[in-house]
């Protein structure tokens, strides 16, 4: 009787533990996604209550040319940023895999850049890309010339990325890696056996059987590329001329500098909703079930 | 002799293994380069910072004495907004710690009604973009009137469905046999999850502790949206407007960049083997 007691008041106190996160994402979760929506669908300016317009954000928004500029930046930062991410991350988690003594040494050093500053390092890489920064120092006394990595869009894009990729290799290289270590070793002696080259080997057994690791490699630099803030806003400012402005920083401009948070909203409503469906399209092409024999 | 030594000293077996470690280890080094840049730039005065080699040139403390004395002057109180950045950033991972513990008990062990359905209510939040959320976050501040406020960097984050579905499923994989012992002992719920979860869990708590703290403290959109208030700026947002402004000083700017990045580097260090391990908990 005792215990049956026990056990009701038990699940009481469970169910009052999970009320309490509920409530907690009623008021912040909840409540700012219906606003979100309200938003979108009305004309506000941060005062007074908001007044249906119906579909004139959409209509404002899609024929905004610096939001489509967004968009093409982030499909621009993405076939940059992506290359150099997964192949160095590919790279990091089969050099990983030869390392005998020194693993956890080697991991360390590639996390600590993903557990680091956003906003110090920002700074940081700004200093050492400038004009007389280390890096084009070492350039110029080498070929002579210095490389304009703020002033021509596509390298002002592509220091962003390796700003980026230095952050995440390391993380993306883990998980990479901690599928490898899946992989039963007696594959290989079979492949061996069979006088299997090594690209072969690569194609056939290793990236099919780190599938999972991989499209999650690749959801998270999709996702990177939609939501990258800092490193843009505080690298390059947006510029030169808007090319490396990112959806995020045309919302906040758009919100807080032109006074407009219900176009912004409604931006955030179509970044957030085709960043989702590129996901899911992504899941569903690439994402195969693969189960060894 | 060396080579063998080396080799031995690396644990490889073939010389290509052998290359590929030394490669791995001269990249791991370079990886840290930017810091080395970063600390010794901040060392240096800031003519010569560009001019001298990267361990060269003349050493002082004098761009943190700038930063905490000089730097008010030109009202950018770095001293008060470290103050803040650590009050705000300790308050949320203690409260999210907290709640992400008992909460994932609950999740874990506890049969209460509609239990899966609460761990689906946490699936779908993980999946729903967070971008979204800025501005009408910010709507909601500004109705509770804490613009320009602690209480406005604080609240948002004081629970994390993340925190709580991490916790569960390590909480998950224990022995039922310590929890029922427990209970024979009639320890209370404080008890069982303060005493006996909390410990036999470290990684994960660590992981979900560092992931917290950095998020918060590196934090820069969201309190760049609530606070306009010089004096009551986190680190993070003080350090870019700092440099946005002062950027010609740029050994001021790297002593900043270094105060900000030092507790993030010297909390990973301490964490070191609970994060690798919480690393490979999440990647499950």
């Amino acid at each position: 009787m005792r215990a049956f007691i026990g056990e009701i008041a038990e699940s009481h106190i469970g169910a009052l533990l999970a009320l309490s996160y509920l409530l907690f994402s009623a008021i912040f979760w909840a409540y700012p996604f219906i606003w979100l929506i309200i938003l979108s669908f009305s004309d506000w300016r941060f005062f007074d209550a908001p007044i249906f317009s119906g579909l004139h954000n959409l209509v404002v928004v899609l024929r905004d040319p610096e939001f489509w500029g967004g968009l093409w930046n982030v499909v621009r930062f993405f076939s940059i940023y992506f290359p150099i991410a997964f192949v160095g991350s590919l790279g990091f988690a089969f050099g990983l895999k030869h390392v005998g003594r020194g693993k956890a040494f080697i991991a360390l050093c590639f996390l600590l850049a993903n557990i680091s500053s956003g906003v110090a390092f920002s700074l940081v890489f700004t200093k050492l890309f400038s004009s007389t920064g280390p890096f084009n120092n070492m350039v110029f006394s080498w070929f002579g010339f210095r490389i304009p990595w703020m002033s021509n869009p596509n390298l002002a894009m592509l220091a962003i990325a390796l700003v980026v990729a230095w952050k995440f290799i390391g993380y993306y290289g883990l998980i990479l890696y901690s599928g490898l270590q899946t992989i039963p070793k007696e594959l290989y002696d079979a492949a061996l056996l069979d006088n299997t080259p090594p690209l072969k080997r690569l194609v056939r057994i290793t990236l099919p059987l780190i599938n999972a690791q991989l499209i999650m490699v690749l959801v998270f630099t999709i996702l990177v590329s939609f939501g990258i803030f800092t490193e843009p806003y505080l690298i390059t400012g947006g510029g030169p001329l808007g090319r490396t402005n990112t959806p995020l920083m045309i919302i906040y401009e758009t919100a807080f500098r032109r006074l407009q948070p219900s176009h912004a909203a409604m931006m955030s409503v179509i970044v957030a909703a085709v960043s989702y469906l590129l996901i899911r399209i992504t899941r569903t092409l690439l994402e195969k079930d693969v189960k060894l024999a | 002799m060396i080579t063998t030594s080396l080799r031995k000293l690396a644990g490889a077996k073939s010389a290509g293994s052998w290359l590929i470690s030394l490669a791995m280890y001269g990249l791991a080094l370079s990886w840290l380069y930017p810091f080395a840049w970063m600390v010794m730039a901040s060392l240096k005065p800031t003519p010569d910072i560009y001019t001298t080699s990267l361990f060269g040139g003349q050493l002082s403390l004098g761009n943190y004495n700038f930063l905490f004395s000089s730097a008010t002057k030109l009202n950018r109180p770095f001293l008060g907004a470290l103050g803040i950045s650590f009050g705000v950033t300790i308050a949320v991972t203690i409260s999210v710690l907290v709640t992400s513990a008992f909460i994932a008990y609950a999740l874990a062990r506890i049969a209460f009604p509609l239990r899966e359905r609460f761990r689906d209510f946490l699936l779908l939040q993980m999946v729903v973009p967070t971008m979204m959320f800025t501005l009408p976050m910010f709507v909601l501040i500004k109705q509770l009137g804490l613009i320009n406020s602690y209480g406005a960097l604080i609240f948002p984050s004081m629970m994390s469905g993340w925190g709580i579905y991490m916790m569960s499923q390590s909480f998950k994989g224990m022995p039922q046999d310590y929890i029922d012992a427990a209970k024979l002992d009639r320890a209370r719920l404080w008890h069982i999850v303060l005493s006996i979860m909390v410990p036999l869990n470290k990684s994960i708590i660590a992981i979900v502790a560092l992931f917290t703290f950095t998020g918060t403290w590196d934090n820069f959109l969201w309190p760049l949206i609530v606070i306009s208030d010089v004096d009551k700026m986190p680190l993070s947002v003080l350090l870019a407007t700092f440099s946005k402004h002062y950027g010609v000083y740029v050994g001021p700017v790297m002593a900043g960049a270094v105060l900000q990045t030092l507790p993030l580097v010297l909390l990973f260090i301490f964490f070191r083997r609970h994060f690798l391990q919480g690393m490979s908990l999440t990647l499950k």
